[in-house]
């Protein structure tokens, strides 16, 4: 089995930036969008999280797999929920409304009532804003954060060192679990184990999984007794560790963090002391 | 020696990015395997894993294996970061973890059961905590929660879980006797 990441180094604007700056920026943008629902407001971050995301220099055939997955949860929340059952408003939207087809409609000879309204249309249109916003910010991270990183940058926001030696290590882990699930693989197919054709219900299907799951897991957890006896050995965890990779603050992670941090005060006074920032319909879309 | 609930000492730090690699890997491999009428929900067995480490190493142990592991996942689909359902996800390992200290004998029909009511409940708490966060996050509301993004979710974890934890419980019962560990 062929376990690959998806970062390498694209020499792009975004890797610029200390990983725990992009961070803290990314996180800002998550907890500021997620105050507003006025589209005044959605633009601005909808401009902002594109204009990261193409900041890393990432082409359409690598995170197209992400952007269907997108695609099908905006389709089921917005198409389905919001726009036909006319659920997904989230109490946003008020009661009542205008609606888009006050007389209704006639489809193949029969008369159909809409309850769909201008409102509720408009909230459409802000929910992929604010969709598409949030995803393209955190749909980018594995793309243009070197996998070998995670542990330091982790380490760098303020987890304590074991934890972050423990996601250190889960990265190392997986190329070599990878390895051992295709040794356990191959020697059950050569005792007639065939996953293509697992048939049966669902539960006779779960079942057939386990001579795969148990043995990976059994020998993963007897290897994990050794490598904890090296450790001890070794005396970790007596003492602060260092790191193999250094990070170091520059002028322009900074100044990112401060933007994420002035976008974040932002939007709390303009949402919790001027009350602006609420949902918001302009006139025009109605009339 | 002693077992402490909440320790995180060298072996949690091993366990948990054992179960952490162990989750994304599992995952990933079943990832194809696609559920009957739920278009978008993945057949995915490997949800036991942060349940049997929580069981077995206890509450850290389970919340990092189902936390990072989803992110590690996720990564090697190439999905981006779901940063609410990577909690889910470890709250999914994190609650069987706490009946970590009453685990004396793993094939024991007692223990197993009370592994499994435990599991289930971290199923609930932790999909239902991913699922309505969207409520936060995409403005959805609770109709649109339950149907398009809690039940889906749990229903099949709740089956692959409590299918497969008896079956780990029996087998690290085995290894625990064998190894006197």
């Amino acid at each position: 089995m062929l376990v690959t990441w998806h970062y390498r180094s694209r020499k792009s604007f975004m890797e610029r930036f200390d990983p725990r700056a992009r961070w803290i920026f990314s996180l800002a943008f998550l907890f500021s969008v997620t105050m507003f629902w006025d589209a005044r407001f959605l633009v601005f971050f909808f401009a902002i999280a594109f204009a990261w995301y193409f900041s890393a220099k990432t082409k359409w055939k690598e995170t197209r797999k992400g952007w269907y997955l997108i695609s099908f949860i905006l389709f089921m929340m917005i198409v389905v929920n919001t726009l036909i059952t006319g659920g997904g408003a989230g109490g946003v939207v008020p009661e009542g409304g205008h609606l888009v087809w006050p007389a209704g409609q006639f489809l193949f000879g029969r008369h159909f009532t809409f309850g769909l309204t201008w409102e509720r249309l408009w909230f459409a249109i802000c929910q992929v804003m604010r969709i598409s916003g949030i995803s393209a910010i955190f749909l980018i991270i594995p793309y243009t954060m070197d996998p070998r990183q995670y542990g330091v940058t982790f380490r760098g926001l303020g987890l304590p060192d074991n934890f972050a030696y423990s996601m250190e290590l889960a990265f190392r882990y997986v190329p070599t679990l990878a390895r051992d699930f295709t040794t356990t693989f191959d020697a059950q197919r050569a005792r007639g184990y065939e996953i293509e054709r697992v048939k049966g219900n669902f539960m006779q299907q779960i079942v057939r999984v386990a001579p795969l799951i148990v043995p990976v897991t059994m020998n993963s957890i007897l290897s994990g007794e050794d490598i904890t006896n090296a450790m001890d050995l070794r005396c970790f965890g007596q003492r602060p560790r260092t790191w193999l990779y250094k990070l170091t603050y520059h002028w322009q992670d900074y100044a990112l963090i401060g933007f994420g941090v002035a976008m974040l005060v932002m939007g709390i006074v303009c949402r919790y002391v001027f009350h602006i920032g609420g949902f918001w319909v302009p006139t025009w879309f109605i009339h | 020696m002693k077992k402490k609930l909440w320790q995180f000492g060298t072996r949690q730090v091993v366990y948990s990015a054992l179960g952490a690699a162990l989750y994304a890997i599992l995952s990933l491999i079943t990832n194809w395997i696609q559920l009957p009428s739920a278009g978008n929900v993945s057949f995915r067995p490997a949800v036991v894993i942060p349940m049997f480490f929580g069981v077995v190493f206890g509450p850290i142990v389970g919340f990092i294996s189902g936390f990072l592991g989803n992110i590690i996942s996720d990564l090697l689909a190439g999905y981006g970061l779901w940063f609410w359902w990577d909690i889910g996800n470890g709250l999914m390992g994190l609650i069987p973890g706490l009946i970590f200290l009453w685990m004396t004998n793993y094939k024991a029909l007692k223990d197993i059961l009370w592994a499994e009511l435990f599991s289930f409940i971290g199923i609930v708490v932790g999909m239902g905590l991913a699922a309505f966060s969207e409520m936060w996050v995409s403005g959805a509301d609770i109709k649109t929660v339950v149907f398009a993004n809690f039940l889906p979710a749990a229903i099949p974890n709740a089956i692959n879980g409590l299918i497969l934890l008896p079956i780990l419980m029996i087998a690290y019962a085995a290894i625990v006797q064998r190894s006197g560990k």
